[in-house]
């Protein structure tokens, strides 16, 4: 609900015209009703109905023609003939196969004054996500998609057509200008995070979510792109990946042990700043051990010496990402 | 009631006599659809209409941006006063599955992106792509230094060296300012085939190159300059695959390879200072080495009816071996270049199982390995204090990962949910303080959905840290503090809980309210990170008042908080450090549609965000660290009148209000005796931008 509430919002302000008209015509905009036969069934009954029809496969006498003899005046349903889930010229659309029962489940006697159940789609709908969705896996199985199964918006019973619709010649969810309000409509954490003094630039949609993490589920942590939050950084900071000859061990196992991706109260999204942060893990006798106090009643100043002003610890060990210099070990050339 | 509801499905389910096949699948999936009966010769689509021809809109826009700090570029994406960007959104349909789309946004601006594709519909796609990332941080970064974009930076003839900065003499004749920005340029090309069975194929190809200045520091002995490290980087990746399917399994190979090369490998900079040890007045610092990385893996996932099984292995290898920096160096290196060498080997295992109806169970094994193969050698180090010429080895780290999580999902009924978990992981590293650290957590969550209108959940997680001998001083090159435990390898207690709910009173309305407490305890820690919370709380509201307009808002407040332990006397605790931060986000939007005989939209959106963050230390007396916090406004306004069918007229506003600071840093370059700095480099600005644009459709 919050999604489809969301994508019609930006519908009015960030998406082009075209996809505007998209939208409304989904039926966002309208408070939608539920199907017809919701008021009569409840749930379970729909649901059970709708495993017996789709076992005893009683399809249509004329496919998607017989469909249409009652659904051609809608737009959203013709729509369908706009993107490619409505090509007749593909043996992999739905419209080459079972054509509009490909989705929607055999008609059974659904022709006779629609009160009879078939499979319905998105947040309106009543069916458990994982019906509907078992639909669209049918087809979109792949590598991109091979973790959906026990992921975190598959547990969360997110449907697919929470996200995306087919009736339209493009759909709106795909747009990288509406990603990021999509996403942080439930993921408020992250929303907030990228509004913090430094993060990745996705407050501007010059990043999106889907950068990093692949909504459908990934075999990695957090849904990464890529097998490791290393591996993911490193696809677009090739020049920390190394390897080099002096190597700073936090920084080769995980960037995340001193960042944080999302954003951070300090600049360069640094989950603490130095000389703070070196010291949680560095305490050698002489000075990485000293109390460094910063303004003091007595007179001392943060900015006043170069272990808390300017760069802090990196004055000196600028190459805290590791050095490939001989005389690098302690990452100051 | 319910008790009822289940037999009618029993009946249903008892009735529908090839029903437990379709069951057993656990849903509608095509492959298991019962077509015996259909007659597909008589299934014509006549009535299927695919209307060829190209439609969608065209645009441009024109923009006036009023900015006296470059920092504003990172919102508007505009550099200068006068800016201009091309926006399309293009669809061709042709005959027989011919499709191409044209997407362009904001192209021309600095954060412009382009998409095209061509290609048959289920058989081939070509892709074009060119995207750009711009990031500024300041453009009055002082330095004395001449050469600037280049990696030989020198001080003007008549410099003057001095003991401390505040005695060079030249320094403020000879400061210029220099804008710190990166900006990224990326462009690909693609192709990807889908063979009439079973198989497809793709490959990519992308090249990024990223230039700019970045902020580094050069040193000698405990003296240090501010320099601009030139970024000039390449980055070519090739990516591909062949992947084949079947009804129920699917496995795919894809290779990965990546190509980083850096124009620089080295930074030259005149020492400002006198000279010290060694009598340096020229130094090198070394730049990212150029560097390779490929990637093969292989996955597949077999659904054998109410299980799904899915793996994927992967290994891979990351190289260097770039000639080292010698200049200045002046000892015998054991190897002109490193041949360095890192192999990184992946598995990952995982199953999900619905039990019943309502019960499934997920299963995962993941297993990763980074093995560094580069050669140990002796190097000796330079004078960087009156110590000199101390070898060192260098320290290839290994780290191996296993992890297995076990999860049960129970649907108690249609509104309830029960989920529980139990995770593990070992660790196991080289030359570090601790050889293996092993965690093991327990997790669950609740949902709850069947009241009307209302949907919330809870859920909680408690882990436990712990591990072999730690061992403070086993690698480090100057002896550490025993009571010392690095936070990444301490014993730790991890507890988080979040709630959130979401109520919906009425069709239109829309509120939401969650809450996240997360607490670090390193029980086992007397010098180091002793404790972090994190606490955060966020409200939205989304009301539609009319089918026209939309009110949202959005509050959020995070406090993190973390303790730390440090000894000056080399032995128990003598002080603490605290640092407190606290954030607050505050966001509005309204957007009003179909105004003036539906040819008018209205919108506003503001957000207001304050990063606030807050040190002391405490040894004796209490110090602070000073004020360090960002507090930004953004509005934005727009206005899109549609003034023909085919054309419309759009203006956008949109101002940022930008206040930082950083008390470490709001500083003369001479303001610390041993550092020559850039400056100040706080912000306070009110920039404007004002965009036109008009779109014609197609």
């Amino acid at each position: 609900m919050k999604i489809i509430k969301t994508m019609k919002k930006l519908s009015t302000g960030v998406l082009p015209a075209l996809m505007v008209s998209a939208i409304l015509s989904l039926g966002f905009a309208t408070s939608a009703t539920a199907s017809k036969w919701d008021a009569k069934m409840t749930p379970d009954e729909v649901e059970a109905t709708l495993d017996k029809k789709f076992a005893e496969g009683k399809y249509s006498p004329k496919g998607a023609d017989s469909c249409l003899m009652c659904h051609r005046r809608s737009e959203k349903v013709m729509d369908i003939f706009k993107g490619v889930h409505g090509a007749i010229d593909s043996s992999k659309s739905p419209m080459a196969g079972l054509q509009c029962e490909s989705c929607h489940g055999p008609q059974g006697k659904h022709n006779k004054g629609g009160n009879e159940p078939m499979i319905a789609f998105g947040p309106q709908s009543t069916l458990s996500a994982e019906k509907q969705n078992s639909v669209c896996m049918s087809c979109h199985q792949d590598d991109k998609r091979m973790a959906w199964n026990g992921g975190h918006h598959d547990n969360a019973d997110v449907a697919c057509a929470s996200c995306h619709s087919v009736h339209t010649e493009k759909d709106p969810v795909l747009s990288k200008n509406t990603e990021m309000e999509v996403c942080t409509s439930c993921h408020t954490k992250q929303k907030a995070d990228m509004n913090k003094r430094s993060s990745h630039p996705m407050k501007w949609n010059q990043m999106v979510c889907s950068d990093c993490h692949n909504p459908h589920g990934t075999m990695s942590d957090a849904d990464l792109v890529k097998p490791s939050v290393n591996e993911t950084c490193y696809s677009c900071h090739a020049e920390k990946r190394g390897p080099k000859l002096w190597e700073h061990a936090p920084v080769t196992e995980d960037c995340v042990t001193c960042h944080n991706p999302h954003g951070s109260v300090n600049d360069a999204m640094l989950k603490t700043r130095a000389p703070q942060l070196c010291q949680q893990c560095h305490a050698s006798d002489g000075h990485a051990s000293n109390a460094y106090l910063g303004n003091t009643s007595q007179g001392a100043s943060v900015g006043g010496n170069a272990f808390t002003g300017g760069r802090s610890c990196l004055n000196c060990h600028n190459q805290i990402h590791g050095s490939n210099h001989p005389s690098g070990k302690l990452f100051q050339r | 009631m319910k008790f009822k509801l289940n037999l009618v499905t029993l009946a249903l389910l008892a009735n529908a006599g090839i029903a437990s096949t379709a069951m057993a699948a656990g849903g509608y999936g095509l492959q298991n659809a019962n077509t015996d009966k259909v007659k597909f010769d008589k299934w014509d689509c006549k009535r299927c209409v695919v209307e060829t021809g190209v439609n969608g809109t065209v645009g441009v826009g024109v923009g006036y941006n009023d900015s006296d700090d470059i920092r504003s570029a990172n919102a508007f994406a505009a550099e200068n006063e006068f800016t201009g960007k091309v926006d399309a959104d293009l669809t061709y349909v042709g005959k027989s599955g011919y499709r191409a789309t044209v997407e362009a946004d904001n192209l021309g601006m600095e954060n412009g992106r382009l998409d095209i594709n061509a290609g048959k519909v289920g058989q081939y796609n070509l892709n074009l792509n060119y995207r750009q990332i711009a990031t500024y941080k300041t453009d009055s970064a002082m330095s004395p230094y001449l050469g600037i974009g280049g990696d030989d930076l020198t001080l003007p003839d008549n410099w003057q060296t001095a003991g401390s900065s505040q005695d060079m003499s030249e320094l403020y004749n000879s400061l210029n300012p220099l804008e710190l920005s990166l900006k990224r340029k990326h462009a690909g090309l693609g192709f990807a085939y889908q063979g009439e069975e079973l198989w497809s194929t793709y490959v990519n190809y992308q090249r990024e190159d990223k230039t700019g200045l970045k902020q580094a520091s050069g040193s000698f002995f405990n003296q240090s300059m501010m320099l601009a490290e030139p970024v000039d980087y390449t980055t070519d990746t090739i990516e591909a695959g062949v992947k084949l399917k079947g009804d129920n399994w699917f496995t795919a190979i894809n290779y990965n390879g990546s190509v980083f090369k850096n124009a620089y490998s080295q930074l030259g900079f005149d020492n400002a200072f006198n000279p010290t040890f060694g009598a340096a007045t020229h130094g090198y610092m070394s730049l990212d080495p150029d560097n390779e990385a490929h990637t093969v893996s292989l996955m597949g996932q077999m659904n054998l009816s109410q299980t799904i099984m899915s793996a994927r292995v992967h290994y891979g290898q990351m190289t260097q071996d770039q000639a080292f920096v010698t200049s200045g160096y002046g000892y015998q290196v054991p190897t002109e270049s490193l041949d360095g060498k890192v192999d990184i080997t992946g598995v990952n295992l995982k199953l999900v199982s619905r039990i019943s109806r309502s019960v499934r169970v997920n299963a995962s094994y993941d297993y990763s390995d980074r093995d560094n193969k580069t050669n140990i050698e002796e190097w000796t180090q330079i004078s960087i204090n009156d110590v000199n010429g101390q070898v060192a080895y260098n320290t290839p780290y290994d780290i191996t990962t296993q992890r297995a999580k076990l999860g049960v999902d129970y649907r108690i009924n249609r509104g309830m949910k029960l989920e529980a978990g139990y995770d593990y992981r070992t660790d196991e590293r080289s030359y570090q303080d601790r050889e293996t650290t092993d965690e093991n957590t327990l997790w669950t969550k609740f949902r709850l959905s069947s009241f009307e209108n209302w949907d919330m959940w809870v859920k909680g997680s408690y882990g436990q840290r712990d591990g072999s001998q730690y061992q403070a001083s086993e690698w480090t090159s100057s002896e550490s503090n025993d009571l010392l435990r690095k936070y990444n390898l301490a014993d730790r207690k991890r507890t988080m809980i979040e709630a959130r709910v979401t109520h919906n009173p009425t069709d239109s309305l829309t509120l939401d309210l969650g809450t996240r407490y997360a607490i670090d305890d390193y029980d086992e820690t007397q010098i180091g990170l002793t404790e972090s919370t994190d606490l955060s709380y966020d409200a939205s509201v989304t009301y539609m008042l009319s089918d026209d307009m939309t009110l949202t808002a959005f509050y959020n407040r995070q406090n993190i908080e973390s303790e730390q332990a440090g000894s000056s006397s080399f032995s128990a605790p003598t002080w603490t450090g605290v640092v407190e931060d606290q954030v607050d986000v505050i966001g509005a939007g309204w957007s009003y549609n179909n105004l003036m005989e539906k040819k008018l939209r209205l919108g506003v959106d503001y957000t207001y965000s304050n990063s606030d963050s807050n040190t002391q230390v405490t040894q004796g007396i209490t110090g602070d660290y000073g004020d360090y916090y960002a507090k930004v406004h953004n509005v934005n306004i727009y206005g899109q009148y549609q003034a023909t069918e085919k054309m419309a007229l759009r203006v956008d506003y949109k101002m940022e209000k930008y206040e930082d600071n950083d008390a470490g840093n709001d500083i003369a370059p001479d303001g610390i005796w041993n550092v020559v700095g850039f400056g100040s480099n706080s912000h306070d600005y009110n920039a404007h931008l004002i965009m036109l644009s008009m779109s014609y459709r197609l």
